[in-house]
């Protein structure tokens, strides 16, 4: 038995490029294949009771990746291994059926992120409190604020307790009250997590809680390492 | 709590798990996912009828509304129908309308819930079974327009009536297995789309809707050919059943159409499971 908890070696993952009919018939005569690659040779490893952050610009493939670890997209190439339940935050809410009240939302979303009859019905009350939705909560989703549906997502994602997180850029939704409140619960879901895999553009955050970092460039692991050097790496890579 | 996690490493599900079998493991993965699929079958079924005064009354009003256009059109064309006439358009509109729209939906099931899908992974036979799921329902509750019919026609009460539901679980489940099938390439040509709305609308026709399995038979040799079209059995089921009598279809072709249904579960739980994972890359 390893200490790591998820193990990536050498993933590659292509995307195929939309064509139409005729580019389509031609490719296929001349035998030749259109694919945008998001991540070539990708290798690394998460150990057990590790929060690792990973960097890089727009498009760098960070996502993708821990799409791959969360089991979204299989790998072309390559293996990805985990050990335990796995759990992506990623665009918090934006499955929300609008005519449904926050209430139903949030059994539905909870469910969608693989939760229990059970588990839901013991957690909606916290939910519920952490959202800070109040009345609007047994109201249509249609009429909430980005705010208020991000804050409910948050809620429901955040009340889970995987063995694996993977967090895709969640912070900062809402009031800077409720930022600071969201924070919080974040950083608190990171502690009690085992393990915890993290992508952001907030440097300062991810020094403060990031034992190591990653930097993807260009689908591309570039360096891996001290949270310092590699966002000294950062400036340098990608100027 | 992740303390005590002893489990060594686990491969990703979702790649290349198909195999003979998918057309099982798929049953008892949406057995286990049921509080899911109940949740996702409940926003299906409020979104269709979402802002409508009339709300679920339209289940019922729908089908109605077509049936009554389609009596015209019959009594323009062929003229003097008997008087049972009306309630067997009806009745082929709700269970064609079943299967068209579980066709039709779970043919486009992944590629509509892009968005769900990105988001998370789960198995993802649950759209399409959502899907059949959803039309499942809302056609038994068009079936609910039976009881005013009973009363006005003055029909006898036969254990027959247990035909309808089972008419309409037929329809969907042979929608289910052939947009299995066809859905992971829907994901990236939405062409398949736009050719299953047209097989539907097409199928309409070619289907004892606006005709009736006894119509077919009185014409003689077309009567013995109907029966290689699979819905002649759950169209003609519904009618029966509400008239309370026995199937009256050989058992071949009761058989065959049950057999399609099965044969169909089976090759698109595995083309399902085999490409829905590199399908969801076009999303």
């Amino acid at each position: 038995m390893t200490s790591n908890a998820v193990e990536i070696e050498n993933v590659t993952l292509h995307f195929p490029k939309q064509r139409n009919a005729l580019k389509m018939l031609m490719n296929l005569v001349q035998r030749k294949k259109e694919r945008f690659t998001a991540l070539r040779n990708v290798s690394f490893t998460a150990k057990k009771g590790e929060v690792l952050g990973i960097i890089g610009k727009n498009g760098s493939g960070k996502s993708t990746l821990l799409r791959i670890i969360s089991g979204i997209y299989p790998a072309d190439e390559g293996t990805c291994k985990a050990a335990g339940s796995i759990s992506l935050l990623a665009g918090l809410g934006t499955g929300f059926s609008g005519h449904q009240t926050g209430r139903e939302n949030a059994i539905l979303y909870g469910s969608i992120l693989g939760h229990g009859e059970q588990v839901m019905i013991e957690k909606l009350p916290e939910i519920i409190e952490f959202s800070e939705l109040e009345s609007f909560i047994d109201e249509p989703v249609r009429t909430y604020s980005s705010g208020m549906k991000a804050r409910l997502g948050l809620a429901v994602a955040s009340a889970i307790h995987p063995d694996i997180l993977l967090i895709d850029e969640v912070l900062g939704v809402g009031d800077p009250q409720f930022k600071e409140k969201s924070k919080k619960r974040i950083l608190d879901l990171v502690k009690s997590t085992g393990t915890v895999i993290i992508v952001s553009h907030s440097f300062g955050l991810m020094k403060d809680i990031c034992d190591r970092l990653v930097l993807i460039h260009k689908g591309k692991i570039v360096g891996v390492g001290e949270p310092d050097t590699i966002i000294k790496l950062y400036y340098e890579t990608t100027d | 709590m992740p303390a005590e996690k002893v489990s060594l490493m686990l491969k990703h599900v979702g790649c290349g798990n198909s195999s003979w079998k998918s057309p099982f493991l798929n049953l008892s993965i949406v057995f286990k996912h049921r509080f899911l699929v109940r949740n996702l079958v409940r926003r299906e079924i409020r979104g269709r009828y979402r802002n409508a005064m009339l709300g679920y009354t339209w289940t019922v009003l729908e089908p109605m509304l077509l049936a009554s256009v389609y009596y015209f059109l019959f009594v323009m064309l062929a003229g003097n129908p008997d008087r049972m006439y009306p309630v067997w358009v009806l009745l082929g509109v709700i269970v064609w309308g079943c299967f068209g729209r579980s066709l039709t939906g779970s043919v486009s099931s992944l590629s509509r819930n892009a968005q769900t899908i990105h988001l998370v992974y789960f198995p993802r036979i649950i759209f399409p079974f959502t899907s059949i799921m959803g039309n499942i329902v809302i056609s038994m509750m068009s079936c609910l327009v039976v009881i005013p019919i009973i009363i006005f026609y003055d029909l006898p009460l036969t254990i027959y009536l247990l035909y309808i539901p089972l008419s309409i679980l037929l329809a969907g489940f042979l929608g289910i297995g052939l947009g299995m099938f066809v859905a992971p390439l829907n994901c990236m040509h939405r062409d398949v789309e736009h050719l299953f709305r047209f097989i539907v609308r097409a199928g309409f026709f070619l289907s004892p809707v606006m005709w009736t399995y006894e119509m077919a038979q009185a014409r003689g040799s077309i009567g013995e050919m109907v029966l290689y079209n699979p819905m002649v059995v759950p169209l003609t089921m519904a009618r029966h059943g509400v008239a309370g009598e026995s199937l009256g279809i050989p058992w071949a072709g009761i058989l065959g159409s049950i057999g399609f249904g099965i044969v169909m579960w089976i090759l698109g739980s595995y083309v399902f499971n085999r490409y829905e994972a590199g399908a969801v890359k076009h999303l």
